[in-house]
């Protein structure tokens, strides 16, 4: 604590404590990460919030200039550590979009699925750190329970179980076993209905909870707009915008979902827009293992997708491009391009610049948190300095991703 | 050309291009569609009043993303794209402006108060100045950080690296000592888009232009 002033009132002669400021973080359990925010408070009411971020800043977006596409993929698993595939979506799209290639249906169908299955993953430990920053502990360990089982699905399709690098331009790197759908479809059926609804069953009507969520941090929804909020934030706030619904990309027009949206635009709603989202994307992965296609999983085009290792003991050629795609990676033809995909924390955007070489001229990342941070200053002004942490829970902040 | 990828379908670009460009008139320097995408390249100094006129006459709502891009060999070396969407029409463009060191790019934190952190990360990384936005700070580098990292100028491995000094009981910073150079690999094809001279191949490019002096 800083800045404690005392001070003698003019008029009575009495002392009167004016406003002081504190840091919020970045060693606060509360902060998800190292989020400093210092904070100007008078009594327990919050004035004003200056975040500083950029504690976690790595230079990924310099280090990617500096890298064939095929090796700068890995850098998008490390921007949302808890959304890994979902932020690697972003760039393979851009590549696809810049090389316009074509992705064989069932590579499609995985993508969806795992990005889903990695949205779940991802309100896992958002719902339940929400809970935990406004004080319940038990649901959080449940929910933790659900986001072993995805990181364990995760490892058996690629080997990985946060930094999987799974998805590649053209299609994903290696197929998926057969049981590993079933282990999933049944899954969906048992597991996850019964461990996640145990412990929204704690929450979703409780009164400490309601009490520390309903009314905090309303915004409008010219704000939302304003503020550049996207995803469940601006859900929250009753607009209903999602990328996978009126953008869609790869098979997500052929599936059968709901957009929830938030009718008082607190903290209460966002919360209750992820939890059914959760419901959503289980629905959407079922309709994946139903309607899933065989196939190859990566484009045919051997001068952007590597040819598997069986192949190249048999042909010259394959191994000619195996060694071409490794070494000095494929070309993308010059021009730019933004893709935008829905990631569970809202919307992720890739700008690539490319000049016709190997390597990204500029690849500029949109993260999400940046912008909501941005607005903790207009969420917070007027709120205790304990709805400071239930506005972070559901801002849903991740520090890789907001500093790059 | 056909579109075989499946990145996200936006609305038809058909007729926007044309629409905006009669709507920009001289604010307007050079427009491209390619790619699928709009980029529309305006006057600096008209910045503001172009975004205007988009997020009001033209349903673009949101901004989403201001990124800085250098280029080096340019006049004006650095270009500041804005991210435009529409919420309504489910479209999106990219708005232009190019912008050197000591040349001011007018802030657009009026539009939209999201602009605010945007600009600062520009400001930050490349070092392009917004003249008028309240708060222009560094924002994803050190405190007491000098230069602007992203420039192609800059390298890799930047100046100064810290450490918790024991004796000082403080971090410090000292000037970065790598055991090995960073080692930039040259991929590029000599067959095919390689820009320089391979070695030995001066010797013969010599003889050619005593050849043609004669």
């Amino acid at each position: 604590m800083s800045g404690f002033q005392v001070e003698e009132s003019p008029t009575t002669g009495d002392e009167v404590i004016t406003n002081y400021t504190i840091n919020f973080g970045p060693q606060h359990p509360a902060a998800h990460g190292v989020l400093r925010m210092v904070m100007e408070l008078d009594g327990e009411i919050i004035e004003r919030v200056d975040p500083h971020i950029g504690l976690l800043h790595r230079g990924t977006e310099k280090l990617i200039e500096h890298k064939t596409y095929l090796q700068a993929l890995p850098y998008f698993d490390r921007l949302d550590y808890c959304s890994p595939l979902a932020m690697e979506y972003s760039y393979v799209l851009a590549i696809e979009k810049l090389l316009n290639i074509e992705v064989p249906l069932r590579a499609q169908y995985l993508r969806v699925m795992f990005a889903e299955l990695t949205r779940i993953c991802n309100h896992m430990l958002n719902l339940g750190s929400h809970v935990m920053d406004v004080g319940a502990m038990t649901p959080n360990l449940w929910m933790f329970e659900i986001r072993e089982d995805c990181l364990n699905f995760f490892e058996r399709a690629s080997g990985a179980r946060m930094h999987s690098a799974w998805f590649r331009p053209g299609g994903v790197h290696q197929d998926v076993p057969e049981k590993l759908l079933t282990d999933i479809g049944n899954w969906l059926d048992t597991r996850l209905p019964e461990l996640f609804g145990d412990a929204m069953s704690l929450v979703v009507d409780n009164r400490i909870f309601k009490q520390r969520n309903v009314d905090i941090a309303v915004v409008s929804k010219d704000d939302a707009i304003r503020w550049g909020f996207s995803g469940p934030m601006i859900r929250g706030a009753g607009i209903p915008w999602d990328i996978r619904k009126s953008q869609p990309y790869d098979v997500y027009d052929r599936m059968d979902f709901e957009v929830p949206v938030g009718t008082n635009s607190d903290c209460y709603d966002r919360f209750m827009v992820r939890v059914e989202e959760v419901y959503q994307s289980a629905r959407i992965m079922k309709q994946c293992i139903a309607e899933m296609p065989g196939g190859p999983v990566a484009s045919e085009n051997r001068k952007v997708v590597p040819p598997k290792r069986g192949e190249m003991k048999q042909s010259m050629e394959a191994l000619i491009h195996h060694f071409k795609l490794y070494t000095e990676g494929f070309h993308v033809p010059a021009g730019e391009v933004y893709v935008a995909t829905e990631s569970p924390k809202g919307e992720f955007g890739v700008y690539l610049v490319s000049d016709g070489t190997n390597k990204p001229y500029r690849c500029k990342i949109r993260p999400t948190a940046f912008s909501h941070l941005q607005a903790m200053d207009m969420m917070c002004k007027g709120h205790m300095l304990s709805d400071a942490t239930a506005i972070l829970g559901a801002l849903d902040a991740v520090f890789g991703e907001c500093d790059r | 050309m056909t579109v075989l990828h499946s990145a996200p379908k936006i609305a038809s670009n058909e007729g926007v291009l044309d629409k905006l460009v009669a709507a920009l008139g001289d604010m307007l320097v050079e427009s491209t569609e390619a790619h699928g995408e709009i980029v529309l390249c305006v006057a600096r100094d008209r910045i503001e009043d172009a975004l205007r006129c988009l997020r009001d006459e033209h349903e673009y709502q949101q901004l989403m993303e201001i990124a800085g891009v250098d280029y080096p060999q340019r006049a004006e070396r650095f270009e500041v794209v804005y991210m435009l969407l529409s919420l309504t029409k489910n479209h999106r463009i990219m708005v232009k402006v190019s912008a050197a060191q000591d040349t001011p790019v007018p802030t657009v934190t009026t539009l939209w108060p999201v602009a605010g952190w945007l600009e600062r990360e520009v400001f930050d990384l490349y070092g392009v100045i917004f003249a008028g936005n309240p708060d222009l700070r560094r924002i994803l580098t050190d405190y007491g950080f000098e230069g602007h990292p992203f420039r192609k100028d800059f390298p890799l491995t930047g100046h100064v690296e810290l450490r918790y000094s024991e004796e000082d009981k403080r971090v410090v910073y000292e000037p970065v000592k790598l055991a090995q150079d960073f080692r930039s690999f040259d991929f590029m094809s000599p067959w095919e888009g390689a820009q320089y001279v391979l070695p030995g191949d001066e010797k013969s490019a010599g003889e050619t232009d005593r050849e043609d002096g004669k």
